[in-house]
């Protein structure tokens, strides 16, 4: 069985729990209206005012004048984010973290020792109450898809367990808008073919479906039918690392394009690093207007993980599509496979800094390598993407209007 | 258009340059070569928009005329004609075809308008020396297997022709490894001079070069390099970048002086490397007094061993380098004895022969 956990608000709560004072006061974390930042969390009491995360500050206090807004903490949330995971970790070692607030744990092989999956939620539940003062709600489900939507059905301070029996007729009365990967836009055609449940989709001819949604629209079907195969992939086993984006609306502008690979390319090259894999392989992934996806391929002469030599490879061909002619594009995507096995061969570079020493003082100082060392002690100490490149600004932020 | 020539007059100037010709074509009159035929000359031009190589051939009375027709057809028609064969090309200008015909063979070949095929701007030389074919010939022999291929750092895919006062330099390098080969020379430019050709530009010019001491008329514009010779007019177009400052990586005070018998070394390696991992050809070289030892073993926990003989007596090493690289730089040393320059194990390590410092190699190790 696998759990998806989600925490409930999780910056704002983190701020409420840090500022008892502000306990059930609507409250957002986010940028300055003045300087036409965004809500990046809002807490329930702020959204009972109709208050969402990506919507602008300015907006926001309009809705409600007497919002506190709180600038964001991210040294903070990823410290409590760590002590999270350590509360999971109790339990599995099979850890998929999602972003700072959720994760997916398979727990099929803890129940010997810890009771049934669904004991295991409430324990983690629990323990992160006691221990950290914060409310995480849990789906438990067979597979990975229903587990998440079962985690955000009764939010907040959800708890909802689907067996492998239910799982259909869980799925069956649920709005199509429930499935992974369906937006506005996917839903409104699938509402325009009268396809409104998941129940009304998969029951949907499938080259009905075929034809008008494509190859995705199958794999849509699958998750219709509960069908997900995703295993619970950690970190440290990840064959690749990847990034994708879907737009709210079709995009044709290839500067709008090239500036927000070039930010999936920062955050994919970040994770990398972190984990300290470097990989040969770079994908883009392109979804069009009419859902049919493409993905390109090249592989690199060594292995990397310095978002410069990762951003000039994606952006190449994504150029090259360009070049041909693009639709509009829904999805972008970059991704790095081809993950070196073997610790040890690394064949160190002339022209790389790391490999300095007394002997040889000759290697010139690779500019590209300090960059992202730089860059990762500034976002590692004030917050992820407090420092980026210039070149990802260029569109408008995720979500702000 | 009409012309007789014998088939080798014809087969050796368009093998050399039909290696221009791509094999897949964004322009279809790009897998065509242009034929312009004078009173006396057939020239035959092949491009891919970034090279491009002509071969003039003289002629006994032909009629003039010119086209286009498919490089890999009439390469393959040439080469499949007995040897000393007399071929007749005749071009019909109302069918837009051209003949080939030898013996009691005829082939039919479909044309483009000469229009459509893609010349090269006329270059404006900004600087102009000549140098002996065989030299430079051996500048780029000596350096050009170190060229990096498709790496994402593009301006080292490509050969470095640094020209200052009195001196030619070619450099090459793929940031593992490093080529260097210097030849004196009678040139004065104003300042030192930095192109960086195409790797396949000089895959190509190479095959032109001989050993003879004829000299190449070579002009440098903005973009272009042209290079004249008898037989054949090579253009190509520069990498626009900047070549790394290579000066820097040579490491000038390795305090391990290795000197060794090239060909004992060289093959003491080769077979070290049969045992090696296929994918990162990682070889051990440990030194200690008097002895070189390489040592490899792969996945399979198979093991070769070596132990050669060298002129050493500094402190012992421990050391992982690509073997390939070493077997690389050990090929491209004509002198008998070779010497090796190292530092720490995260050091790189200079090759050059023994007492003849025109030609250095430099290898980054690898972590074992």
């Amino acid at each position: 069985m696998i759990i998806h956990a989600d925490m409930d608000a999780f910056f704002a709560s983190v701020e409420i729990r840090e500022q008892p004072a502000l306990r059930g006061k609507p409250v957002v974390v986010g940028g300055r209206a003045e300087n036409r930042g965004v809500v990046a969390a809002a807490s329930y009491a702020a959204r009972q005012y109709g208050i969402r995360s990506a919507m602008p500050t300015a907006t926001a206090l309009k809705r409600c004048p007497e919002l506190v807004v709180l600038p964001g903490r991210m040294a903070l949330y990823s410290e409590v984010s760590r002590q999270i995971q350590a509360i999971f970790a109790r339990y599995t070692p099979l850890i998929e973290p999602l972003s700072l607030d959720e994760a997916f744990l398979d727990v099929s092989a803890s129940t010997t020792l810890f009771g049934p999956a669904p004991q295991i939620a409430r324990d983690i539940k629990q323990a992160v109450l006691d221990e950290l003062r914060l409310v995480v709600s849990m789906g438990v489900a067979p597979n990975k898809f229903v587990a998440k939507i079962a985690s955000d059905l009764q939010k907040p301070n959800g708890f909802v367990v689907v067996e492998a029996a239910d799982v259909q007729t869980f799925l069956d009365p649920l709005p199509v808008s429930r499935l992974w990967g369906v937006g506005k836009v996917t839903e409104k055609k699938l509402h325009a073919r009268q396809i409104h449940s998941i129940a009304d989709l998969r029951r949907a001819s499938a080259p009905f479906i075929c034809q008008h949604f494509g190859q995705y629209g199958e794999q849509l079907q699958q998750l219709a039918r509960g069908h997900d195969p995703r295993a619970v992939i950690t970190e440290r086993d990840a064959k690749s690392i990847s990034h994708e984006t879907t737009f709210a609306q079709d995009v044709s502008d290839t500067e709008i394009l090239r500036s927000v690979l070039s930010n999936l390319t920062e955050q994919v090259a970040w994770r990398m690093r972190r984990q300290n894999v470097r990989g040969r392989t770079v994908h883009l992934k392109l979804r069009f207007d009419d859902f049919h996806t493409i993905t390109r391929a090249r592989s690199l002469s060594s292995r990397t993980h310095r978002t410069r030599d990762l951003w000039h490879t994606v952006r190449q061909l994504l150029n090259r599509e360009i070049a041909n002619g693009l639709p509009p594009i829904r999805l972008i995507g970059m991704g790095v496979g081809g993950f070196d096995a073997e610790e040890s061969h690394e064949q160190l570079d002339l022209f790389d800094v790391r490999h300095d020493s007394d002997a040889n003082p000759g290697p010139a100082r690779s500019e590209a390598g300090s960059i992202d060392k730089i860059t990762d002690d500034i976002n590692r100490r004030f917050g992820n993407k407090r420092l980026s490149r210039a070149r990802g600004l260029r569109h408008p932020r995720p979500g702000s209007d | 258009m009409k012309f007789s020539i014998q088939r080798e007059a014809l087969l050796k100037p368009l093998q050399t340059i039909v290696g221009v010709v791509e094999r897949r074509q964004t322009l279809p009159v790009l897998s065509n070569i242009l034929v312009v035929v004078s009173n006396d000359r057939l020239s035959m031009t092949a491009t891919d928009l970034e090279v491009e190589m002509i071969a003039r051939v003289p002629l006994d009375n032909a009629q003039p005329g010119d086209t286009t027709i498919p490089a890999r057809k009439i390469v393959d028609i040439c080469r499949a004609l007995p040897e000393g064969a007399v071929i007749n090309i005749t071009l019909d200008t109302e069918k837009e075809r051209v003949t080939v015909q030898s013996g009691r063979s005829r082939f039919n070949l479909t044309t483009l308008p000469i229009n459509d095929f893609p010349s090269v701007d006329e270059i404006t030389s900004q600087f102009e020396f000549s140098l002996p074919q065989n030299i430079l010939k051996h500048l780029i022999e000596k350096t050009s297997f170190a060229m990096a291929q498709q790496d994402v750092r593009y301006y080292l895919n490509g050969l470095l022709l640094e020209i200052s006062s009195g001196v030619v330099r070619a450099v090459a390098t793929d940031g593992h490894r490093l080529a260097m080969c210097t030849h004196d020379c009678d040139v004065k430019p104003v300042d030192t001079l930095q192109i960086i050709m195409p790797r396949k530009g000089v895959t190509e010019l190479v095959k032109l070069l001989d050993d003879t001491d004829e000299p190449a008329q070579i002009q440098v514009s903005a973009n272009h390099i042209k290079i004249q010779l008898n037989d054949f007019v090579f253009t190509s177009k520069l990498i626009d970048g900047r070549f790394p400052d290579y000066e820097r990586v040579i490491p000038k005070n390795s305090d391990k002086h290795v000197v060794a018998d090239k060909e004992t070394l060289r093959q003491a390696l080769v077979r070290t490397s049969i045992l090696s991992n296929e994918k990162y050809r990682g070889i051990r070289i440990r030194l200690s007094d008097a002895l070189l030892q390489a040592q490899a073993n792969n996945p399979e926990m198979e093991e070769a061993e070596e132990d050669i003989e060298v002129d050493y007596s500094g402190e012992e090493l421990e050391i992982g380098f690509n073997v390939s690289y070493l077997l690389d730089a050990l090929g491209a040393v004509s002198d008998d004895t070779v010497s090796l320059d190292l530092g720490d194990s995260n050091s790189s390590c200079v090759v050059q022969p023994k007492g003849d410092s025109t030609c250095t190699y430099v290898i980054m190790p690898m972590r074992l």
